[in-house]
């Protein structure tokens, strides 16, 4: 092969993300998963054949920074390349091993060329159901959350496992769909294998990943590099259940390395908020990224220079059988506090502290059919030096509010209004921004069932370099103030608010 | 000469105004002969540039046919003034009237972000400020029953506060007009009594679809082109007037068909993607001609690139989509439309676009383009950075005297500097440069198309390609290539290639209506009666843009899907009486449907109607177009050879350059070859076979894939 240079790279380079770009559209498309094809819950991954990642689905989200080319990596532990045939697909949902919660699925395939193995094709996608209990917070362990599928071999030379299919069709609610989401993950890594092929006929796929993953981490460590060496600490607090979660945070920048360390947040917890390492990776990752070097492509060479730890048994380091399913609400909340630990060394791009989303989960049975809906609300985000917080903005995840005629269609309630809450971002020379103000009234004609995710209701979002906090998240029953953390039944007439949090300020006023 | 002697010939014309150049082309009827003029657009007036384009086709065409007294029988208009008029903010003050507790929906939107990695995103701001929204008290139920009427006084309330609001325009959008307009007609009428010189738009009547915030957006940006829109083609509708007494003046709309001047004052949100879809149209008209069902239209100009998927020779339609937005090819950075329209997706800056080496050291081409001023380097303007067209004009594929059929000269000595200092950066010959930048562009629009053609679920190679817009026969055979899509075609004036589109436009309306019910338990009265008001509006509006009854074609449409999905899945079926007797039709083909998209269906699950459509269109016709001036001639014309680079040789080689319309039909030529025209050049870089098919178009099949 001739050596690459600036211009063939960058052409063999785009056309492998087109490729992943291409299977990923396919499989959205084909999802049945609302999260996938509403949020992006998924990504698309090529690896080299050792399990290292060349190119991802450019839309997916930070969940899934750095997992699959792990995933693939286990997957090969078990079952080492020479016991790989042709057709063979693994599956698994292990958290461990996975993504963090058994809710993505996980499937490699390894591709084939000249009977050698050169990459593998792997998909991990929210499925539309797991069985076990409905995904909330107050779960104890995994056995409750649902079916756990260590590492198997779903295809065999291209022949199904059916007593493995059967065994996940019988343990969902909807196998249809959630099968259904599984052959489509198939599919794409098929696809990507068919695409690939006509490149590997003059192209050496280690040797261009080696380079794609050289270029990455040389960006990565140069944008490191920008930053002072030192140890830099941010603590916050999660609201926690009967006592607040603590996030501790260290970060330590030597030369062009960035090491995240954890020690000193909560023990893990008998709830399904547990952050596994491969999360815990994820999330710091994305963090450093998008503050540092957001145009640094997501592949394994960019995220090199970082390393993240915690101890075993922490929140970020869980023991098994830790629950997980809603690992987000404690994980989302280390970009802010990585991000508050760096404010002083990178004043420019630093952020204030602003709130991930909440939401009300409604069910019941109205004029004698059952109902169920869900509306995402997001917060105040945090200030700049250059700009007020954004007003309302999904952050770190990416969930767009529920319109309210969707609303009002799906569940029998009345929205009297949707607002920004005015003032309820910190002060500053820039302004945090504003939280929501959002009231519904039931008008059910039997017992509505309603569960609230409410978050920095206790602890407010911290401004940076003088400025004010925002104000704290709240929940009102008829004007009366309520704990989010119970399940609530409301009657017809009932009113509730609810308020999210303000972001915090930047500078003083 | 006597009265029997004298022929009338009937002459259409179609104009379009583009960022760069206003693109006129009159086809005379009988024999399809075309003749084209092409002039700066005039952005201070853009009807000045209509005026001088009309005018010359008129004195080309009486000076070809001494003979011939022109009688313009129609002028069918696109335009991007409406485009222009949201990214620019120059709108007109507008107000905004709301349902009480909603005043902020405009402002909150959906709360995503556009891209995940971007801390500093901009956010599109609202088009009306929060201090002229108005909340009335008022409630409907998602059903549509009234909750809590409309009291007089309450109204009385609200024009008194609209009076002090100084507006130009209102918006009304009241929560769940979709599904009944009761309230909304009532303000309607009552402004439009108090304040008869505002334009008022409402939203039950633009875009009577669920989803509050795109509704509100739409009506929204509707009120805040309506004023400029109205004056513009009142002011148009007289210089045509005077130009061409009698001939009516009809306007392309965004989803692929034409309009009433008067529909379209009133709904100038249609307009907003009229000249893309003209392109479209016209690389359907072609591929129609020469029976091809399947393609991917491509269209390249100087400031942007195209694709749009159409299948069973009828473009993809979108019922939503975004216009100006704040980050160009980022989806979801602007403001939504709910608005049918032909699903094309931009796929690069086109010819403008800028080389420069990235953070990793890696040659990258655009998203930044140099635009029409000061253009690429060889433009002798004043731009520096090396683009696309002096990459082009490096590697033979531009003629430096050819371009816009030697009126424009281009500069080879800048295209060769802008590329040097790359070159230099990259430690790479400035060919290699050139080459790349041209291989890189073609790879980036080849891998959007890719992705878009993934997401509407086929495959690539199914496709022919169709090339339009200047830059778009330059580069059409290697992103052919790269998609490996055997065959291209090139459509006669591929530079005038809207005005063709404009001018195979059938007459077309859209209707709908949001009311989400499960089939089993659709009021079928209901929705006959409102298909009976919507398709008696519909037909006014058709017959007003000079459609004829017998020629209509109705279809109804439905957006369907499993009760509690959240995307749905469009049903089309040709008109028929409604009553309850639709609904196993309606279900058999969302599951037809559905199976297409999904593979299987959901066992168990209850199939529901979003929303209906309604749409009328004429038939469309094929449309056969012929040079009416001197370009076709008797014999095949060489003008010599000339270097080029061979991709596949990875170096220059010399090859023959035609005069394309030199070769008549039923010709063949072997590739590589270069077929020039005043407009645009086909460079086929590769082996393939190059056919001039009956109608002058061009079909290059090719041989040399990678």
């Amino acid at each position: 092969m001739k050596k690459l240079d600036p211009v063939s790279l960058e052409i063999q380079w785009k056309r492998l993300v087109s490729m992943v770009d291409e299977a990923s559209a396919a499989f959205v498309r084909t999802s049945f998963s609302v999260l996938v094809r509403e949020a992006n819950d998924f990504a698309v991954v090529l690896t080299d054949a050792q399990g290292r990642s060349i190119a991802q689905s450019v839309l997916s989200i930070p969940s899934f920074i750095g997992t699959l080319p792990a995933t693939v990596k286990h997957f090969l532990a078990r079952f080492p390349p020479h016991t790989l045939k042709p057709g063979d697909v693994m599956i698994t949902n292990d958290p461990w091993m996975g993504t963090g919660h058994i809710h993505d699925v996980n499937i490699a395939m390894p591709i084939f060329h000249k009977g050698r193995i050169v990459a593998f094709a792997a998909v991990v996608s929210h499925m539309p159901d797991i069985g076990g209990r409905i995904r909330n917070a107050g779960i104890r362990d995994i056995y409750e959350e649902g079916l756990q599928i260590p590492r198997l071999k779903l295809l065999n030379a291209g022949k199904p496992d059916q007593n493995l299919l059967d065994m996940i069709g019988r343990n969902v609610r909807v196998p249809e769909q959630t099968l259904g989401d599984i052959w489509a993950q198939i599919a794409a890594c098929k696809m990507l294998d068919e695409r690939l092929q006509p490149l590997l006929r003059d192209t050496d796929l280690a040797a261009l990943g080696g380079e794609i993953r050289a270029r990455s981490e040389a960006a990565m460590r140069k944008a490191i590099r920008a930053v002072p060496a030192g140890t830099y600490h941010a603590q916050t607090q999660h609201d926690g259940f009967e006592e607040p979660i603590l996030i501790n945070c260290t970060v330590q920048v030597k030369g062009d390395r960035l090491a995240i360390d954890y020690t000193g947040s909560s023990p893990q917890v008998p709830r399904a908020v547990n952050v596994v390492p491969i999360y815990t990776f994820a999330y710091s990752a994305f963090a450093v990224k998008a503050l540092l070097c957001p145009d640094v492509p997501n592949n394994e060479g960019s995220f090199m220079p970082i390393s993240t730890s915690a101890p075993l048994g922490s929140i970020f380091n869980p023991r098994y059988p830790a629950a997980s399913g809603g690992r987000g609400m404690i994980g989302h909340m280390m970009v802010p506090a990585i991000m508050m630990a760096l404010a002083d060394v990178v004043r420019e791009r630093a952020i204030a502290e602003g709130s991930s989303n909440s939401s009300i989960t409604v069910t019941g049975e109205h004029q004698g059919r059952p109902y169920a809906a869900v509306n995402f609300m997001n917060a105040g985000q945090g200030a700049t030096g250059h700009r007020d917080g954004y007003t309302m903005l999904s952050f770190p995840s990416n969930l767009s509010n529920t319109p309210i005629e969707i609303f009002e269609q799906m569940a029998p309630v009345r929205v009297i209004e949707r607002s920004i809450r005015r003032g309820s971002g910190g002060a500053g020379r820039h302004r945090g921004g504003d939280g929501l103000h959002f009231e519904i009234e039931v008008v059910a004609d039997t017992p509505m069932m309603a569960s609230m995710i409410m978050t920095r209701f206790r602890t407010a979002p911290q401004g940076i370099f003088g400025g004010a906090p925002g104000k704290v998240g709240g929940l009102l029953l008829n004007g009366k103030s309520i704990d989010p953390a119970d399940h609530w039944v409301l009657k017809k007439g009932d009113r509730v608010v609810m308020e999210t949090a303000g972001g915090g300020g930047c500078g003083a006023a | 000469m006597t009265a029997g002697k004298t022929k009338v010939n009937r002459i259409r014309i179609a104009v379009d105004i583009g960022g760069t150049f206003t693109d006129g082309l009159a086809v005379i009827a009988p024999g399809g002969r075309i003749w084209v003029s092409k002039t700066l657009t005039t952005p201070h007036d853009p009807g000045e540039a209509v005026t001088s384009v009309i005018a010359d086709l008129l004195k080309q065409i009486t000076a070809a046919r001494r003979a011939a007294k022109p009688h313009v029988t129609e002028v069918v208009h696109g335009t991007t003034l409406v485009t222009n008029t949201l990214v620019e903010r120059k709108g007109a003050r507008t107000g905004l009237i709301v349902t009480k507790g909603t005043r902020d929906v405009l402002t909150i939107a959906r709360e995503i972000r556009y891209d995940l990695y971007d801390l500093n995103l901009e956010i599109p701001q609202p088009l009306v400020a929060e201090d002229k929204r108005l909340e009335v008290d008022e409630r409907l139920d998602a059903q549509g029953n009234v909750v809590t009427p409309l009291a007089a006084a309450e109204l009385d309330r609200l024009l008194d506060s609209l009076a002090g609001l100084d507006v130009a325009a209102v918006a009304v959008c009241l929560l769940h007009a979709y599904v009944s307009d009761v309230h909304e007609k009532q303000i309607e009428a009552a402004v439009r009594k108090r304040f008869p010189r505002l334009a008022v738009a409402v939203s039950s009547g633009i875009a009577r679809e669920i989803r509050e915030y795109e509704r509100m957006s739409t009506t929204v940006c509707n009120a805040y082109v309506q004023p400029l829109v109205a004056e513009y083609l009142n002011r148009l509708d007289a210089r045509v007037h005077d130009l061409a007494p009698g001939a009516p003046l009809r306007i392309m709309v965004s989803s692929g068909g034409f309009t009433s001047g008067k529909a379209a004052a009133e709904t100038p949100i249609l307009l907003l993607e009229s000249g893309p879809a003209g392109g479209v149209l016209s690389a359907l008209n072609t591929a129609r001609n020469n029976g091809i069902a399947e393609i991917l239209a491509f269209d390249m100009g100087g400031t942007t690139a195209k694709a749009c998927v159409a299948v069973g020779a009828q473009p993809l339609i979108a019922h939503s989509f975004e216009c100006a937005r704040v980050s160009r090819f980022k989806r979801g950075s602007g403001l939504p439309i709910l608005m049918p329209s032909i699903d094309l997706i931009e796929i690069g800056a086109g010819g403008g676009s800028i080389a420069h080496v990235n953070n990793l050291g890696l040659l990258n081409v655009g998203p930044a383009s140099s635009g029409a001023v000061p253009g690429p380097a060889c433009y002798g303007l004043g731009g520096t950075a090396a683009t696309v067209t002096d990459a082009d004009l490096m590697l033979g594929y531009l003629n430096p005297d050819n371009f816009l059929g030697g009126e424009m000269k281009l500069r080879t000595d800048l295209a060769r500097t802008a590329l040097a200092g790359l070159a230099a950066e990259l430690k790479l010959t400035p060919t290699a440069v050139a080459w790349g930048i041209c291989n890189i562009v073609n790879e980036n629009m080849a891998a959007a198309a890719r992705i878009h053609i993934a997401e509407k679920g086929h495959d690539p190679r199914e496709f022919a390609m169709v090339a339009t817009g200047g830059a778009g026969p330059v580069h059409a055979v290697e992103v052919a290539r790269k998609l490996r899509i055997p065959r291209v075609l090139a459509t006669i004036a591929a530079g005038a290639g809207s005005c063709l589109g404009l001018l195979a436009a059938p007459a077309r309306v859209d209707r709908s209506w949001s009311n989400p019910t499960l089939v089993a338990e659709i009021d079928w009265g209901k929705v006959a009666q409102v298909y009976g008001e919507l398709r008696a509006d519909a037909e006014d509006e058709l017959k007003s843009a000079g459609a004829r009854d017998v020629t209509l074609k109705w279809r109804i449409g439905a957006e369907m899907r499993y009760a509690g999905q959240g995307h749905n899945v469009s049903v089309t079926l040709p008109w028929r009486n409604v009553t309850s007797a639709l609904a196993p039709a309606l279900i058999r083909e969302f599951e037809r449907c559905y199976r297409r998209f999904y593979g299987h269906l959901v066992p168990n699950a209850t199939p529901q109607v979003i929303t209906w459509r309604l749409t009328g269109c004429s038939v469309v016709k094929r449309h056969k177009f012929a040079w009416g001036d001197a370009r076709v001639s008797a014999q095949a014309i060489m003008r010599g050879k000339r270097e080029i680079y061979l991709p596949l040789k990875q170096k220059f080689g010399a090859v023959t350059v035609y005069d394309r319309y030199s070769l008549k039909p039923g010709s063949r030529v072997a590739g590589p070859v270069i077929l020039e025209e005043r407009e645009s050049t086909l460079v086929v870089p590769v082996a393939a076979d190059v056919k001039i098919l009956p109608d002058y178009t061009v079909a290059v099949t090719i041989r040399e894939f990678e």
